[in-house]
């Protein structure tokens, strides 16, 4: 440990601790632009002036480490003169239009210079005229008079998504942000600039002009929209989710950033095709009905099946929270249905058991092996854990015929391995489990399609012994012997590898249930849809690939008539005059359940897969499931672009 | 007259870029004798004994520069820096296109000095001819068993790689040049860590001016002690000094530091009849002006610093009682707002809002408050840069302003009642 | 007829063997970025689009850096610029010793201003700064020749050689017609340049990262084409119809009402 002395406060840090952190300990702050934890100095800004005793001149807070002994001034008439300077030099130039400035209110060029600028001005000359209101790409609007030139969107292109898209063009005062002439600003991680700007230089498309950030009430929760659960920030106003936003001190999940899917696909909460209504097919189109007819219904159709049980059968719990899908599975294991599986798309496998790793054990792998569909579409925050890993001198392998045998000879020689897996084709991953076996610190990630397959699977949400998985009770509706078939926010119409299959089985199938937030391909084909809630309308927990467990907070009102999956679930066993566990026996069962490692994973028979095809190699979509796909108005409407369709299996 | 020829003996007497007729004179003697009977230490000795300090304008001991890099790395990188661009300066284009093989001698000796295998050199983008020049001189040398594999069969093997520049002032600052040659925009790092221990490449990296490595020829050749004699105590040797501006006979003299101002101005033929010096730049670009009162100081790094000025890089331009001090206060600090790299906030924007009230003060139409806004930001921004640049904007404009504060009030806009 | 991707083409062809020397001389093929865009701009006369790309996989760089290090440095010309390029020193030197003249003559003469192309093309005229020659002032370069102690005399003389073809100094090559200026207007430079006014002015739908996600897409168009309401949920276009219920509950189990 160092010792020094900030501001007359005796601090004792870590040695290399750079002056910018260690003076947070003493709860005092050094104003930065260019400085950002997780990018580290530039000292490009020169803001973050201090007045170390022995040095003529101000030192830069941000790159200079502390040191035994030394004695730091953060405010004084010195350094408050040269900041002064430098945010007077800053505002030289700046448009002053923070009227309508989507980051006013949370400017750090507002509040520094409200902290420490001078309050007159000597600028009698005209600013000077830069591109305004630039459209950088699908996400991302410039505006490049308010930029301060800070870099911190250049260096997290460079650094962290190793994508360098965004750059400097021209020197000194024209200097100006911009991508190569004629290119969109695009990859899976552009919306962190918005928030990694300073200033209101990059904004979202979709919050461009929307809201003051003082009339946002922010929620943090985890995101639902892959198996990562970075926690997030949702921010509402008048009972709209205006944006999300990263959480920058989770270092844990999400390491401070959001993917462009987590921040962008939110609109759908707040579509005008939500349905709202329970809705019942009758005479080949559908009716709304009430709820308590459409619990009344519901139990009707499974009461009459009750003699048959092996005649009903239940498909999903990927987007269930942890409580929803623990309910799920012990209200039909009370009424005796044993046909239940989470699964209704290519992935196979959300837990990797013992060989579960932690995400400081991903970005500190000495090699990385990437099998099946790539974690920056199913995962995107975990891959940029991968290229962490990369920068710091991993060896990553997206496995193909060619690099199999590079790949398998690193790995036998690294230190630790990491592989990742999309879940999918189970032969494959037991296949590779097998490989690198031997290997004592092999730690597994299964990026798959739906955001709490973890949370499923571990909630018990699985097949057991000659119980009918779900390709089997697809067959098994097919040829009749269905009578009643109950999906929990899945499309399998959409997502299952033989989307005829699952028209025949729906058709054949008397009474067909299908909690959704639209009208998907498979709720098209049900008997009954009840509108449900989205995550952004309901608390509870998800497990995240790592095994985390992970608090979701409601920060939105669902639209009146729409209730949660566990309030349907609630309303059905009301229905069915069954008794469900009280609120704290399912608290318990779910800690419990995140805290299990099962030995057996990769080989364990309730993974196996009922129908014989192999995973075809064809074009699909992954995470169409949530069903939020057709549905985000307020950046559009949603059409994959067929060259991003992701191949699935091998 | 103290003008002395060390590295401009020859030059206008014969073509030194003729390979023999440079080896005829005595050329590369000094890089056989290094790799025949010195070890690579002998050199770094003889050139920290000589005192020998940077002469591209930092005035660092390059004997001490040289020191610094760490012993355990093998792999080190010398790097001469002829980007020379610092307004007044133009020694090092005529040692470039006048005596090639001098200039790369030097290289080879300081390459060697350092232990380093692979040397460069980074030439100015404007100075074609010089390249050219430079390049055939490479060739030549390369023929003669000079650069390449196993240097004179000694064992010793030294690439050298001749980089050309393109058209900016910032790639002479020694990290802006190291991320030019990386093929980057020549912005300077941020420092720590410094060259010599992570520079090109992150390699241990020494970047000298080509003058400064120009004289080690001599100095191993006369010993360190002849270089060390001449001079004042601390500014040893002999410097080359572009003189420019108001003198009758502008050019680079070669004469021992400590050379007083005076004689330098004779030296270059005196002012023109009829003329007072008003002031001289004596550092280049980057220098605050001295004035008459300092004629019989020393030209040394000491003397001009205490006057409030400094050496740089031997530019010296002498100004007499016909300048425009606002003009070419205004000419100075845009040459500065015009090569900013942007990178940093006091030089990119101080230099251009400099610049622009500048140019209105140019027109007639300063105003009061802009005198005062002139003295207050030339008077901070300096010692706010992440580099030496944002350093030099104000220097020269702030010691006029001062001296010469008429000039700039009789341009301040009158406005009609 | 062959067009200018062809030729291009077939120059990048021609120069590949010169690229690859140069990227042998260094440590890291990217220090090679310079001399190859030096050798680009010799053979095209200035630095082509083409020649940026070509340059960035040649050194597995991204585009957007190769446009990023050349927009750095002055002597690259991303625009076409005349057959001459004239750079006449601005220095402090020059200055006091009488460049202001020389250079007025030079943009009367030429009828161009600073950073101007002549409408023949021939001359392209830059005010430059210091360029190392202080004591022959003013000076100046063509196509980076060094020429001093410039006067009117030598500046007619000078021109009336290029106009006549019988200049010392060769000529650029020209490969496109310049245009006034080959300084890149700031506008010009920004990726799509186009400006947006937001979320509903954007003409090129494509998706937000291509995440691959049809839920995760962001397809812009639809905000464009389709005037829907933020909010409100309606579910109108759906029967209302409770009596179907009723034919399958039965009497008994029909609780709600």
């Amino acid at each position: 440990m160092v010792n020094l002395t900030i501001d007359g406060v005796p601090v004792s840090v870590p040695k290399g601790t750079l002056l910018v952190e260690a003076v947070k300990k003493i709860q005092q702050e050094i104003p930065v632009y260019c400085y950002h934890p997780k990018l580290g100095p530039a000292g490009l800004c020169r803001v973050c002036l201090v007045d170390i005793e022995g040095m003529p001149k101000l030192q830069i807070g941000c790159n200079t480490p502390v040191a035994e002994g030394m004695v730091v001034r953060t405010r004084g008439e010195k350094v408050d003169t040269g900041r002064a300077m430098v945010l007077e030099l800053l505002l030289v130039n700046h448009p002053l239009d923070c009227p309508i400035c989507d980051k006013g209110g949370e400017c750090d060029l507002q509040d520094y210079a409200m902290a420490y600028a001078r309050g007159t001005s000597d600028v009698a000359d005209a600013k000077t005229s830069k591109p305004k209101g630039v459209d950088l790409g699908p996400t991302i609007v410039l505006d490049e008079e308010r930029c301060v030139v800070c870099q911190r969107c250049v260096r997290f292109d460079e650094l962290i998504v190793g994508d360098q898209q965004l750059v400097l063009k021209d020197r000194g005062h024209k200097d100006m942000i911009a991508t190569a002439t004629g290119e969109p600003y695009r990859h899976h991680f552009t919306g962190n600039v918005t928030e990694l700007c300073p200033v209101g230089a990059l904004t979202s498309k979709t919050y461009r002009f929307k809201s003051r950030p003082w009339d946002l009430t922010r929620t943090q929760t985890s995101c639902t929209q892959c198996s990562v659960g970075c926690r997030m920030n949702a921010d509402v106003r008048g009972g709209t989710l205006l944006r999300t936003m990263s959480v920058e001190s989770d270092d844990a999940i999400s390491d401070g950033w959001l993917c462009d899917r987590g921040r962008y696909n939110i609109g759908y909460v707040d579509s005008p095709e939500r349905i709202t209504q329970p809705l019942y097919r009758k005479d080949g189109s559908f009716v709304q009905i009430s709820w308590d007819d459409a619990f009344a219904l519901w139990a009707k159709a499974l009461h009459d099946a009750k003699s048959a049980p092996e005649s009903v059968g239940v498909i999903g719990g990927g987007r269930l929270l942890n409580e929803e899908a623990y309910l799920l599975g012990t209200l039909m294991r009370a009424i005796g249905v044993r046909n239940i599986d989470w699964r209704a798309g290519v992935q196979r496998q959300a837990t990797p058991g013992r060989f579960s790793g932690t995400l400081e054990q991903l970005e500190s792998a000495n090699v990385i092996l990437v099998i099946g569909a790539s974690p920056a579409e199913t995962a995107p925050v975990l891959d940029l854990r991968i290229r962490k890993a990369v920068r710091h001198g991993g060896r990553r392998f997206d496995i193909d015929a060619q690099n199999e045998t590079a790949a398998l000879m690193a790995a036998r020689d690294a230190r630790s391995v990491a592989l990742v897996w999309d879940g999918s084709d189970v032969a494959l991953g037991a296949r590779f489990h097998e490989l690198l076996s031997g290997h004592a610190s092999l730690s597994t990630f299964i990026a798959g399609e739906q955001g709490n397959a973890r949370g499923a699977e571990a909630l018990g949400l699985l097949p057991r012994d000659t119980s009918l998985d779900t390709a089997a009770m697809l067959d098994a509706a097919r040829a009749g012997t269905m009578r009643v078939l109950n999906l929990f926010g899945v499309n399998p119409a959409l997502n299952f590898s033989d989307p005829a299959l699952v028209a025949e089985a729906m058709r054949a199938t008397p009474f067909s249930v299908v909690t959704e937030l639209f009208m998907t391909e498979t709720a098209k084909q049900a008997t009954l849809v009840l509108p449900v809630r989205s995550a952004f309308e309901k608390s509870g927990t998800i497990i995240n690939a790592t095994g985390e467990l992970l608090p979701v907070e409601a920060a939105l009102e669902a639209p009146v008539g729409v209730l949660s999956d566990l309030e349907v679930l609630i309303g059905l066993a009301q229905a069915l005059d069954i008794a469900l566990p009280t609120e704290e026996e399912v608290r318990r069962t779910v800690i419990a359940a995140a805290a299990q490692r099962s030995d057996d994973a990769f080989g364990d028979a309730r993974y196996v897969w009922s129908q014989k095809q192999a995973v075809q190699a064809q074009r699909r979509h992954l995470f169409a499931g949530g069903g939020t796909s057709a549905h985000d108005v307020r950046i559009a409407a949603l059409r994959p672009a067929d060259s991003l369709a992701i191949p699935v299996g091998v | 007259m103290p003008v002395t020829k060390v590295l401009t003996a020859g030059i206008g007497e014969c073509d030194l870029r003729d390979i023999a007729v440079y080896r005829q004179r005595g050329g590369y003697v000094q890089l056989h004798r290094a790799l025949t009977t010195m070890k690579s230490t002998d050199v770094l000795d003889a050139a920290e004994k000589s005192g020998l300090r940077g002469r591209g304008g930092a005035g660092f001991p390059t004997g001490k520069k040289w020191s610094f890099l760490p012993g355990q790395i093998p792999t080190r990188y010398l790097v001469c820096n002829c980007d020379e661009a610092e307004p007044g300066t133009f020694k090092d284009h005529m040692l470039l296109e006048e005596t090639p093989h001098l200039v790369l001698e030097g290289i080879l000796l300081g390459a060697y000095g350092i232990g380093s295998h692979h040397a460069f050199i980074y030439i100015r983008g404007e100075f074609k001819r010089g390249y050219e020049i430079f390049m055939k001189a490479v060739a030549d040398a390369r023929a003669a068993g000079f650069i390449g594999k196993n240097v004179l069969g000694t064992g010793y093997d030294l690439e050298l790689t001749v980089h050309r520049g393109a058209g900016a002032y910032i790639c002479g600052e020694e990290t802006g040049l190291l991320n030019s040659l990386e093929g980057k925009r020549g912005e300077p790092r941020l420092k720590p860590p410094f060259p010599a221990i992570a520079g090109l490449y992150g390699m241990p990296t020494v970047v000298n001016n080509v003058e400064t490595l120009a004289y080690l020829v001599p100095i191993l050749a006369n010993g360190p002690e002849w270089f060390s004699a001449v001079g004042t105590e601390r500014s040893k040797g002999y410097k080359i000094i572009s003189i420019s501006g108001h003198v009758q006979k502008p050019g680079n003299y070669e004469v021992p530091l400590g050379t007083p101002v005076r004689e330098l101005i004779e030296i270059a033929g005196g002012l023109f009849p009829g003329r007072t010096l008003a002031a001289i730049q004596p550092g280049g670009g980057s220098s605050a002006c001295i004035f008459p009162e300092n004629l019989d100081d020393p030209y040394d790094y000491e003397s001009l610093a205490k006057a409030g000025s400094m050496l740089g890089s031997g530019a010296f331009l002498v100004l007499d009682d016909r300048t425009d001090f606002v003009q070419a206060a205004y000419n100075m600090v845009r040459f500065f707002a015009h090569e900013s790299c942007g990178q940093c906030t006091p030089c990119r924007e101080g230099g251009h809002w400099l610049e622009t009230v500048l140019h209105r003060f140019v027109q007639g139409r300063g105003l009061h408050s802009d005198l005062e806004m002139l003295h207050r930001v030339s008077g901070t921004i300096t010692g706010l840069n992440l580099c030496a640049l944002g350093d030099s904007i104000e220097p020269f404009l702030k010691s006029v302003l001062k001296r010469f504060p008429e000039q700039f009030e009789a341009r301040i806009q009158t406005v009609a009642v | 007829m062959s067009t200018r991707a062809e030729h291009f083409e077939a120059l990048a062809a021609r120069l590949k063997p010169a690229c690859e020397a140069l990227i042998a001389q260094y440590e890291e093929p990217r220090s090679a970025l310079l001399p190859i865009m030096h050798l680009f701009q010799e053979n095209e006369g200035f630095v082509s689009p083409e020649a940026m790309r070509c340059a960035a996989s040649m050194l597995g760089v991204s585009p957007a850096v190769v446009e990023s290090t050349v927009s750095f440095y002055t002597l690259f010309f991303r625009r076409p610029v005349g057959k001459y390029v004239l750079q006449v020193c601005r220095g402090l030197s020059c200055t006091v010793s009488g460049a202001e003249e020389i250079m007025k003559y030079f943009r009367e003469k030429l009828g161009i201003g600073h950073l101007q192309t002549s409408d023949d093309g021939l001359f392209s005229y830059e005010e430059v700064e210091c360029l190392a020659a202080c004591d022959k002032p003013t000076c100046m370069q063509v196509n980076l020749e060094f020429f001093y102690s410039l006067t009117p005399a030598m500046i007619d003389e000078m021109i009336a050689a290029m106009r006549a073809g019988t200049f010392a100094v060769a000529p650029m090559a020209q490969t496109e017609q310049p245009g006034k200026t080959w300084s890149v207007k700031q506008d010009g430079e920004v990726s799509m340049g186009r400006k947006s006014l937001g979320a509903t002015d954007v003409s090129h739908p494509n998706n937000a990262g291509g995440l691959g996600d049809a839920s995760g897409l962001i397809m812009l168009d639809r905000f464009v084409n389709n005037e829907i309401a933020m909010r409100g949920r309606s579910n109108e276009r759906l029967v209302q119809d409770a009596s179907s219920v009723a034919d399958v509950l039965g009497d008994h189990e029909h609780a709600g009402h």
